[in-house]
């Protein structure tokens, strides 16, 4: 009876009703929408940022990560890929070498990071072979080929066709140097990587840093993000290998992360701000209707309704709107973010994040953006619709019901 | 008419009263706050009232006959003073007993009907029988016998704005008596009548007084009214002036 009660009275003032929806409805949509662009623009940047440069999963020698070093290597490449490529969800591997050097075109020098790919797999892991802007990709045998970041091609003025020398240390602490030619120019969305990077065929690397058949690194893309952890796990248990590290990406790129879970709270306030707008406008309206019902609280009470059926009276019909609020909400902000994730919204200048260069904020479309403000306008209601609904319980009834 | 001295506080020991005081009041004292400036609703009053009384209370606009009536019933909370209601000090009851009590114990029938808009004229009687707990059939059956009682069969559907103002006093009747309750307060329940209705009403109230014993004390300045009262307190400026049984 209570709650058919506190259906009614919704339906008693209906523009108040209305208006204190409306609200709710603003705020739920705008909620879905600010949710939907920020997982929509952070997934892009993980998706780039994963799948584009350091993989979803890195596998490395144990403590590589925390202290990189041409000695700590993985000797039995192809039996560790192998064993990668039998869990379930890995899409693609590669295996990679690092190396530091001096690379000099002509007469103008700069240190280089030497990285050795395996190109055919490399292309289908990273799609390296689309990072290339000018030239052609590295050809799929070992051919002394280079591929250099932008960055590098104009503080040595390289062109396609230009020959660079790197020299290094080999690993057996010989001096090495050889001379390669470059093929192409690749623009990887990271300046500072393109200011670096020079990509060589994964046996020339090898040769030349003189770690035959080892490598540093095997990156692995997995289908799908979300279960990273889970396959990093798989992954582990796999190899079952205590010389080696399985690391998921927010290891391996700590700060990036953590840079992004700064971004992301700064989101919540903003989330916050727009819910604390709303609550304040529904507290308005809902300590109006207690205000002009105090004598009818005081009627229940008179007749034996006891304290806490009238406070969850009162809340019940803010939560009646909050709920019909939440269906309407959700069907706008569905939509919105359906709209937002084709269309997009077009930045009036490109922006980066984490070395990633932006041009359009598409929105994701997914139970987050119907989950969080559909807690967030419930609970909120229920929260906002306490103290008046308390208010109404503590009413003595003799006093209501002079109120007129 | 003879003049009895009600006054309990006399008997020395409240705790004693009869197995028949249904309420017994010890130096009820009212005071309200007009605009900062205290104002005496009630001074002091002593009264018993026995099972199956019909008594008026009359008395000048402002003599404390509401407020005496929401004393005592527990609608409002006295400055001083005591009040038994069926053996028990309602000041010692919490919030939730004071409702239980209520709903079991007393039916009110208010001056301005009172009832729940947003409910029908069954879903109104039904109301305090859903809240103790009745079941659904019974409920339905002792509601539709007590609309007959009271002569509104055919309106059981409608809400109150639907009703005259006859019509809503009957269903605020209605409500009151359909959980049998021992004791029905009654503040000026024909002041919003015409006379028949009234004369109706108050044949309808001592009907049932009669036959089924129920107590009932009601304010009233309707002279038809104090009439047919068995039993009539006067009060004048919160204190009680006289009291006659007939």
């Amino acid at each position: 009876m209570i709650l058919k009660i506190a259906f009614r009275n919704t339906l008693r003032q209906k523009r108040r009703t209305i208006l204190t929806g409306l609200a709710m409805i603003v705020g739920f949509t705008l909620l879905s929408v600010t949710i939907g662009l920020s997982d929509g623009a952070y997934g892009n940047i993980i998706a780039m940022f994963t799948r584009n440069r350091i993989g979803h999963i890195q596998v490395h020698r144990e403590g590589y990560l925390d202290k990189p070093s041409l000695y700590k290597t993985i000797d039995n490449v192809s039996a560790v890929g192998e064993a990668i490529q039998n869990v379930a969800d890995v899409e693609a591997w590669t295996p990679r070498i690092y190396g530091a050097g001096l690379g000099s075109v002509g007469e103008k020098s700069t240190a280089v990071q030497i990285i050795g790919v395996d190109v055919a797999r490399e292309t289908q892991a990273t799609r390296f072979d689309q990072k290339v802007v000018e030239g052609s990709t590295l050809a799929e045998i070992p051919s002394h080929e280079a591929v250099i970041g932008k960055g590098l091609a104009k503080i040595v003025s390289a062109t396609v066709g230009s020959e660079i020398v790197i020299v290094s240390q080999g690993a057996d602490g010989s001096i090495a140097n050889d001379l390669y030619r470059i093929v192409g120019i690749v623009e990887s969305g990271d300046d500072i990587t393109d200011r670096v990077a020079c990509y060589l065929h994964i046996e020339d690397a090898q040769e030349l840093l003189v770690l035959e058949g080892r490598v540093h690194e095997i990156v692995v893309i997995v289908s799908n993000i979300n279960r990273v952890n889970k396959i990093t796990s798989a992954i582990e248990t796999q190899l079952n290998d205590s010389m080696l590290d399985v690391a998921p990406w927010q290891e391996v790129a700590k700060s990036f992360y953590r840079a992004m879970q700064t971004d992301q709270q700064g989101d919540a306030i903003a989330r916050l701000v727009i819910m604390l707008i709303v609550a304040i406008g529904v507290l308005n309206t809902v300590l109006m209707s207690v205000l002009e019902r105090t004598r009818e609280y005081g009627v229940l009470k008179a007749v034996g309704t006891k304290p806490a059926q009238i406070c969850w009276l009162v809340i019940c019909e803010v939560v009646i709107i909050a709920l019909g609020s939440v269906c309407v909400g959700a069907v706008l902000g569905v939509l919105a973010n359906y709209l937002l994730s084709i269309y997009g919204i077009t930045y009036p200048e490109e922006i980066t994040f984490g070395g990633m260069t932006l041009r359009t904020l598409y929105a994701e479309v997914n139970v987050r953006c119907l989950a969080i403000p559909a807690i967030t306008v419930l609970v909120s209601a229920a929260i906002v619709s306490l103290f008046p609904a308390i208010k109404a319980a503590r009413i003595m009834p003799a006093k209501a019901m002079r109120t007129h | 008419m003879e003049a009895t001295d009600t006054s309990i506080a006399e008997s020395g020991n409240l705790q004693t009263t009869s197995e028949n005081d249904v309420i017994v009041t010890e130096g009820v004292t009212k005071v309200y706050a007009a605009d900062g400036i205290p104002v005496n609703a009630l001074n002091g009053i002593d009264l018993t009232i026995q099972s199956g009384e019909f008594t008026a209370l009359v008395g000048p606009s402002g003599s404390g006959k509401t407020t005496f009536l929401n004393i005592i019933s527990g609608l409002d909370s006295p400055t001083d003073g005591k009040v038994w209601l069926a053996g028990k000090v309602l000041s010692e009851m919490s919030g939730n007993e004071l409702s239980d009590f209520r709903r079991d114990n007393i039916g009110f029938i208010f001056q301005a009907y009172n009832l729940i808009p947003v409910l029908t004229v069954e879903e109104n009687v039904e109301y305090i029988m859903l809240l103790a707990g009745v079941p659904k059939s019974e409920r339905h059956a002792r509601v539709i016998a007590m609309l007959e009682a009271v002569g509104l069969q055919g309106v059981a559907n409608r809400v109150p704005t639907q009703l005259s103002g006859g019509q809503q006093q009957r269903v605020a009747i209605a409500r009151a008596m359909v959980s049998e309750p021992a004791i029905i307060l009654a503040d000026e329940p024909t002041a919003n009548l015409d006379s028949k209705t009234g004369a109706d009403l108050l044949e309808m109230m001592r009907r049932l007084n009669e036959e089924t014993g129920m107590t009932f004390i009601f304010s009233t300045h309707d002279p038809m009214v104090m009439e047919g009262a068995r039993r009539m307190i006067t009060l004048r400026d919160g204190r009680v002036d006289t009291d006659e049984t007939r």
